[in-house]
């Protein structure tokens, strides 16, 4: 859970908020947590209203701990008790001041206005539940058009008590089913708003027990409508659904495989005496194990083997007739002698990913341990040795929270595969330029538009090594900026003869009379090498040149991650000005009226990419 | 839990030093006993001790030793 620049030392001490939780030590720790915590360095600065329903004094207390586990630094903006309304509504001066990039709207069943009254009929049911979507929708809308943040939205729990027994679930008038229709239309809100998410704390309050979820002593007492235990389950996931908007979710979960992936040990017993299959219990939970690990990668996760074992042996597991998982699921496959540290360092080289993306699951505690220490970067859960468990402990931890699943994500295996045939192909040339030529690259470059928009707000929210400057926006922000007519703004995307590599690069800056600032330039590292960011100069010169921009001004923001872009301006042409600054470089590129391209093996295209080759391989992944 | 578990646990809620409280403080001098303090002390006697306790009960108390009382783990 802690950032890549935890220490091992703090990596101990954040133990406490990774699973399993104990409140208590939450509790007695947090002034300490929240120090050890504040020494991360890199860590990303946002600032989060909590508008509340009821007091939420805790639920800030913990949310800061979630959040800064996360590598996220909060500033935090908080309502007065259930002013959640008001302060939107008579525009408090101090939270328009704030300028929240994320609205948590803290919201629970007591802040439903009126329930049904019994018998009420169905229309006038209906009415109600138009009456209090009203009401939030006009909430919803005056966040997004006046202060242009995020909003997270709880939806709604279960009353504490049902009047009517079970008729509570059936009747059109019960309290239960009334804030199952509200939540309904609560997520039907989310699904056509960009910049909406919801909190589900109804799978919430059943995960960790209606009862243990609501206590009248914290209600009556301090108007907490939730308890203690409530409040950490809720903030553990404010802070995922923040962590996937900053684009700091897991990308690859690494495992091993004797005793993880099936019962027994490959090498010794051999296929056919692996325990693996419906008719052993133990094996029927190995096989919902790998059903669960193969919905992972379905939705996006790279899966890698790390195992001790002969290759040989090891990949002969994956032929067992109940396994679910194949060879072809994995990314890296790493069997060997060698200690898994290393194994674990060569998966992320190889699949271009920093360690802080990695997951790492094995039955051992020892070999845990040991990646543990000497990767602190890398999460390794303690999933404990019993199998049934494993996908449950994956779960809580909330390694891989999406805020939304875009095509791009759902091919990211089939990008793999075919760039594990361009790596093939690549050793048949002698030439790079031949290697090149060979890929029959066309690069669709253009302005953004409305469609790629969650794609960029993605892209630029994840890359961090071919990334100039590490600017994050969220998707109101570049929506505006893709409106504005002072912003110049590109994105590329690329396809070759073996498929579609996705949208893969943004660029964009502003222009200041005959100059343009460049506030981003960013690529996916899976493309590095094939010349794409000659391709967006190119279509960037000619850009400028359209609009009379004589001046191209460059920004380089050297972080922990992006020292591969340290040489890119100078690698264009552009010319070093002012004295050193300790933050930032500023490069200058005087446009030339008549403009040689640098790509040499890049079609352009402004067109969209229709025809590929594997239209299956929609694209890429996860950035570096 | 002892009393000096006890001690060291308030130290930790408070942000002092462990070994600071002895028992004696008032709780109106200590600068970090606030509302968060005091739900957590609430919390963690329901979790620790399973002994409930009111915000009622914790306003009779003046010193770390009556909340140490309250708590039930001086007996």
């Amino acid at each position: 859970m802690a950032s890549s620049e935890a220490t091992t030392s703090q990596a101990e001490v954040l133990k406490v908020l990774r699973s399993p939780i104990v409140l208590a030590d939450i509790l007695r720790k947090r002034h300490v947590l929240k120090k050890e915590l504040l020494k991360q360095t890199n860590l990303t600065p946002t600032r989060i209203a909590i508008l509340g329903g009821s007091t939420t004094t805790e639920v800030k207390s913990m949310l800061e701990l979630f959040l800064l586990a996360q590598g996220i630094e909060p500033t935090f903006y908080e309502s007065g008790y259930n002013r959640y309304l008001e302060d939107v509504e008579f525009e408090n001066p101090d939270l328009w001041k704030f300028k929240p990039n994320i609205v948590f709207i803290h919201t629970t069943w007591h802040n439903i206005s009126k329930f049904p009254e019994l018998l009420e009929t169905e229309l006038e049911v209906e009415q109600r539940v138009r009456s209090e979507m009203g009401r939030f929708e006009a909430l919803w809308e005056k966040i997004h058009a006046d202060l242009g943040a995020l909003i997270i939205q709880n939806n709604f729990d279960f009353p504490r008590l049902r009047l009517l027994g079970n008729l509570d679930a059936s009747e059109s008038f019960g309290s239960v089913n009334f804030v199952l229709r509200l939540n309904a239309e609560f997520a039907s809100y989310a699904r056509d708003h960009s910049r909406f998410l919801i909190n589900d704390i109804l799978y919430l309050s059943a995960q960790v027990g209606q009862v243990a979820w609501f206590r009248n002593s914290y209600w009556y007492n301090f108007h907490m409508a939730l308890s203690p235990t409530a409040t950490v389950a809720l903030t553990q996931n404010v802070a995922a659904i923040v962590k996937s908007v900053y684009g700091k979710s897991k990308k690859c979960l690494v495992l091993d495989l004797d005793n993880t992936l099936w019962g027994g040990v490959i090498g010794d017993d051999g296929v056919q005496d692996l325990i693996l299959g419906k008719d052993h219990p133990v094996g029927e939970a190995f096989v919902d194990f790998q059903r669960y690990v193969k919905n992972l990668q379905r939705r996006g996760v790279i899966l890698a083997v790390c195992s001790k074992n002969d290759a040989e042996n090891a990949k002969e597991g994956f032929s067992h007739p109940d396994s679910i998982l194949k060879l072809e699921d994995f990314s890296a496959f790493k069997a060997n002698w060698n200690p898994k540290p290393e194994n674990i360092r060569e998966i992320a080289a190889e699949l271009n990913i920093g360690l802080d993306s990695i997951v790492f699951v094995d039955d051992n505690p020892a070999e845990r341990v040991l990646v543990e220490e000497q990767l602190p970067e890398v999460a390794v859960p303690n999933v404990g040795a019993d199998v049934s468990c494993f996908a449950e402990v994956l779960e809580h931890e909330r390694y891989f929270e999406v805020d939304k699943v875009v095509q791009d994500d759902l091919s990211r295996s089939a990008y793999y595969s075919s760039n594990a045939q361009r790596s093939s192909s690549q050793a048949k040339f002698s030439n790079y330029g031949e290697f090149l030529a060979s890929l029959e690259m066309t690069a669709e470059i253009g302005s953004f538009l409305p469609v790629y928009l969650e794609r960029i707000t993605q892209l630029i929210n994840k890359t961090n090594q071919f990334n100039l400057t590490t600017k994050r926006y969220t998707s109101g922000e570049v929506e505006a900026m893709a409106q504005d007519p002072a912003f110049i703004t590109l994105y590329g995307r690329l396809a070759d003869r073996f498929g579609d590599n996705g949208l893969v690069s943004v660029l964009l800056g502003q222009v200041l009379e005959e100059t343009l600032q460049l506030d981003l330039w960013l690529m996916s590292c899976r493309v590095l090498k094939r010349e794409m960011e000659f391709a967006m100069f190119d279509a960037l010169v000619e850009r400028c040149q359209a609009r009379g921009v004589r001046k191209i001004v460059g920004v380089y923001i050297p972080s922990k991650k992006n020292s591969l872009v340290a040489g890119h301006y100078a690698s264009l042409g552009f010319s070093p000005m002012g004295g050193p600054s300790e933050d930032r470089e500023l490069w200058c590129y005087d446009v030339p009226p008549t403009y040689s391209p640098r790509t040499r093996h890049i079609r352009r295209t402004a067109e969209p990419l229709l025809v590929v080759p594997n239209a299956d391989n929609e694209s890429v992944p996860s950035e570096a | 839990m002892t009393n000096n578990e006890f001690l060291l646990q308030m130290d930790e809620i408070l942000d002092l030093p462990a070994g600071t409280l002895r028992g004696h403080e008032r709780l109106e001098e200590l600068q970090n006993w606030d509302s968060t303090s005091l739900i957590t002390f609430i919390a963690l006697a329901e979790t620790n001790n399973g002994v409930p306790v009111s915000p009622d009960q914790i306003v009779t108390c003046s010193t770390v030793a009556d909340l140490l009382q309250l708590a039930q783990v001086g007996s």
